[in-house]
């Protein structure tokens, strides 16, 4: 326990942002090194290909995080992901407008949200139980759907998109900071994004300040469900197809991003620029292996090291303070 | 909400006397226990109500209701002469209606300032204003007379500090009426001398108060009138003029004490622990034995580094220079199982975080350090599993409706008596408890001091911690007092007085504040 003087002097606000630059430092680095190492990873190409690659488990990881702010986790998110390529496939190929079918889809994951609210917060299940359940009932409502087998887009336009690029930056990737920007601003400066942390915090002490603790925990996995299911449709845009069953296991992927980004398993740690540059380290160790011939299976064994890594220094750093 | 902390502050038009909050026949029933029965009770506008009972009584159960933290049984709550639900804690605080609880129940992970302002924060736009409620959160702070920064985290705070933080967010919420449930219990006495200040600064400002409290000399220090509740049964309201503590006493436990200090002197045997020059984080150069037969109390403000001294003595941290000798021999304590083998028992301070696993049954958790005991190779014998509980249960009288019902559904008192409890049937030789009666009732704690007077006759030795002077004024044979990890004064079984105790350990701290003035 510190005494009151330390406690008073001791500036620790400033710790979130400089986590953020340490791992913006790693993906330098990691950049740096690859560039020297290889020819081809600082090609144009290569690049282009590293952010589309990065760019939706990135999404993906920061409705992911706001789940994990408040103490849950939502394991469904990938099988969401397949689940709307399906959903956008058949739509667009029945002919509905692009626009409307990219909406219909986004309501689609805000209905998964609501539905993990509604479990986790009126029959009390707990959050790995429900998102557990429609992980794998997901699939299997897709597949049912489509009989097993892929639904070819028949829309060049919408497949297109996810190829091209904007002024030099492909468009995937700015579908990040489209996301990102708002996220950050609900997150950090936003009365609800306040609310996310308190919950996580303490939801005893929430309520009894009158923060409605239930509609918080439904915003987050409503928030959650709908960033997958964005990430589904830009998933289908960039295969052409929709299938129940891709996107298999980036609901890890998305959660180690952001444990990667400083977020706190145990809940009310966590940021938005955090789980975004835990995405793109991935996706660069990811591409840096294939680089270098690395052994497919080698490149998960070291994903697993990585985080224990990282997540043992954040530990250390936060327990030093 | 774009309201500053000015308009949030109270502007109560309220005439004193007059009834501002009726309880019409209140009751509320948890499954196996009635905690209330239907109460009937009128708070005058203006006044400082104080509310006193056993651990159980129904206290906080009382202000769980009148909060909207938890829905009534039956009765009705009338509010200005409108009865009212209070179904939630959003509607109590809509109608001014505020409490702090006797948990420190705010977010750890938070900023003091967004803590103050959490639920009521300012934004424009959609925007939180964050230096804004910062810069609002300190002037409210200061102004309170706290002398606390607004822009640190607060788990970086003592539970004191919390507990004050706690207090002032109440006063910025439009509050008519505050109730505050055991405030001072981690309270130093300084810090309870500014809340003090505060509650009467709210009562001038027309708040009407209600004040729940187990130590007695606080209600007559503050209160107007004062209520008892007995096994959820209000059995008495008194004007304080009109009363005394016997009489409120008598009344809480239904029987008379004549002493709750229940001190027996034995002869000190052998030491069984000496620290030399022990040093670690957050105290240095500390000697300090405790003999067989005897209590050590150790004094000083939350914070000056008594917890710590006694969990580097219980091998949690590594001590930095330094000796331990356990019954004259020279050890090492490397981890609480070292202790423990040696034969130490710590009963820990902050029963939430380390004291208690809540969400296990009473039973459990009173049997958690000797199951090694009462099982037999890999099986635990079930027949004394049940009877060991039942006898913790019934010597430290544990208000639980059985051994099965959770921890976390026991009033705060008698969660602390599991907290000691469990270390009784251990057989330890060397008890460390620290704060062990907060929040407990003075029934129990004559019968936790007669505990301590029992251990002592079968040869173990006490550590006791304590930030409430009168305790280890009375119990403590040898009375260290420690100020910002440093031991800076050693007395016999009361051989100093209170004042120069208190300056002992405030010292430092006062002249550096007179000094910023
Ligand atoms: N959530 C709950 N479920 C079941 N029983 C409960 C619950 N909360 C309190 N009780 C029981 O209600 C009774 C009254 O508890 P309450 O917390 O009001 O006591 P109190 O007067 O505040 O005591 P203390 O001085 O120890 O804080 C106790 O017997 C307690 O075990
Ligand atoms: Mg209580």
């Amino acid at each position: 326990m510190s005494t009151e003087a330390i406690a008073a002097e001791r500036p620790k606000r400033n710790y979130n942002a400089l986590f953020g630059l340490t791992l913006l430092a790693l993906l330098v680095l990691l950049w740096v090194i690859l560039s020297l190492a290889t020819t081809s990873f600082a090609s144009a190409n290569n690049i282009s290909n590293l952010l589309r690659q990065g760019s939706m488990i990135a999404i993906l990881a920061v409705g992911q995080t706001f789940v994990i702010i408040t103490g849950g986790i939502d394991l469904s998110v990938g099988a969401v992901v397949g689940f709307s390529t399906v959903i956008a496939a058949m739509l667009i190929n029945a002919g509905v407008p692009v626009f409307v079918a990219i909406l219909i889809t986004l309501l689609v994951g805000v209905a998964i949200g609501l539905f993990h609210g509604f479990g986790i917060v009126k029959m009390g299940l707990p959050p790995f139980i429900i998102t557990l359940a429609t992980l794998t009932s997901l699939r299997g409502i897709g597949l049912l759907m489509t009989n097993g087998n892929s639904i070819s887009i028949n829309n060049d336009a919408f497949q297109e998109f996810s190829r091209n690029s904007f002024v030099g930056v492909p468009n995937l990737f700015w579908m990040v900071i489209l996301v990102g920007i708002p996220a950050y601003i609900f997150l950090h400066h936003s009365r609800w994004g306040r609310y996310l942390f308190s919950v996580g915090s303490n939801a005893e002490a929430s309520r009894l300040s009158g923060v409605n603790v239930q509609r918080t925990i439904y915003m987050a996995y409503t928030l959650s469900g709908l960033c997958a299911a964005f990430v589904g449709v830009l998933l289908a845009s960039r295969i052409g197809i929709g299938n129940p069953t891709q996107a298999e296991g980036w609901e890890l992927q998305a959660i180690a991003s952001s444990v990667i980004g400083g977020t706190s398993l145990f809940g009310a740690v966590g940021s938005v620029h955090g789980p975004l540059l835990g995405a793109f380290i991935l996706a660069t160790i990811n591409n840096g292996a294939n680089l270098l011939n690395v052994n497919a299976f080698w490149q998960r064994i070291i994903t697993g090291l990585l985080i224990i890594v990282i997540v043992y220094f954040d530990g250390l750093r936060r327990r030093g303070k | 909400m774009t309201s500053t902390a000015q308009e949030l502050h109270p502007a109560p038009t309220l005439q004193p006397g007059r009834t501002i909050l009726e309880l019409n026949g209140l009751e509320k029933r948890y499954p196996g226990t009635h905690a209330l029965k239907p109460v009937h009770l009128a708070f005058k506008a203006g006044e400082i109500h104080a509310i006193v009972g056993e651990n159980g009584a129904g206290k906080s159960t009382l202000i769980k209701l009148l909060t909207g933290v938890m829905p009534r049984t039956s009765g009705e709550v009338i509010w200005e002469g409108q009865p009212v639900a209070l179904a939630t804690p959003h509607e109590a605080m809509a109608l001014g209606i505020n409490a702090v609880h006797q948990e420190v129940v705010l977010c750890r992970h938070l900023t003091v300032a967004a803590n103050m302002f959490l639920g009521e924060e300012e934004s424009r736009f959609g925007l939180l204003q964050q230096r804004a409620m910062v810069k609002d959160a300190q002037k409210i702070i200061n102004g309170l007379g706290f002398d606390l920064p607004a822009h640190v985290v607060l788990g970086d705070l003592t539970i004191g500090q919390q507990q004050l933080i706690a207090a002032a967010r109440a006063t910025v919420r439009g509050t008519k009426f505050l109730i505050f449930d055991e405030p001072t219990a981690y309270l130093t006495r300084k810090e309870a001398d500014q809340l003090f200040k505060l509650i009467r600064r709210l009562k001038g400002e027309g708040v009407t108060i209600i004040y729940i409290s187990h130590r007695m000399e606080e209600v007559f220090e503050l209160a107007d009138r004062v209520s008892v509740l007995r096994d959820g049964t209000l059995v008495g309201t008194r004007n304080i003029a009109e009363t005394n503590e016997p009489e409120l006493v008598k009344l809480m436990i239904n029987r008379s004490i004549e002493q709750i200090y229940h001190k027996e002197h034995f002869t000190p045997g052998a030491p069984i622990v000496e620290t030399k020059n022990l040093s670690g984080k957050g105290f240095e150069n500390v000697s300090v034995t405790v003999r067989a037969g005897e209590i050590v109390g150790l004094y000083g403000l939350i914070g000056a580094g008594r917890s710590e001294f006694v969990t580097t003595l219980y091998g949690r941290h590594k001590k930095s220079a330094g000796q331990i000798l356990w019954q004259g021999k020279e050890v090492q304590v490397n981890s609480e199982h070292d202790a423990i083998r040696l034969g130490m028992a710590l009963a820990p301070e902050s029963r939430r975080d380390q004291g208690l696993c809540l969400n296990l049954p009473v039973g459990m958790n009173l049997n958690l350090p000797i199951y090694k005991r009462i099982s037999s190779n890999l099986l635990i014998s079930g027949a004394k599993e049940k009877t060991e509980a039942d006898r913790q249960i019934a010597d430290l009288r544990i208000k639980t409706p059985t051994r099965n019902a959770l921890a976390s559904s026991l009033s705060g008192g008698n969660q602390q008596k599991i907290v000691i409890g469990k270390w009784l049937a251990h057989g330890a030789k060397l008890f460390i408890f620290d704060e062990p009666t907060v929040g407990v009732d003075v029934g129990t704690k004559a019968e936790i001091y007669r505990l301590f007077s029992a251990l002592l006759s079968k040869g173990a030795g006490i550590i006791l911690i304590s930030s409430y002077l009168p305790e280890v004024y009375e119990l403590a044979d040898t009375l260290h007092v420690f100020r910002r990890g440093k031991l800076v004064a050693t007395h016999g079984f009361r051989t100093a007085d209170h004042e120069d105790i208190l300056t002992q350990a405030l010292a430092e701290k006062q002249e550096k504040q007179g000094g910023q003035k």
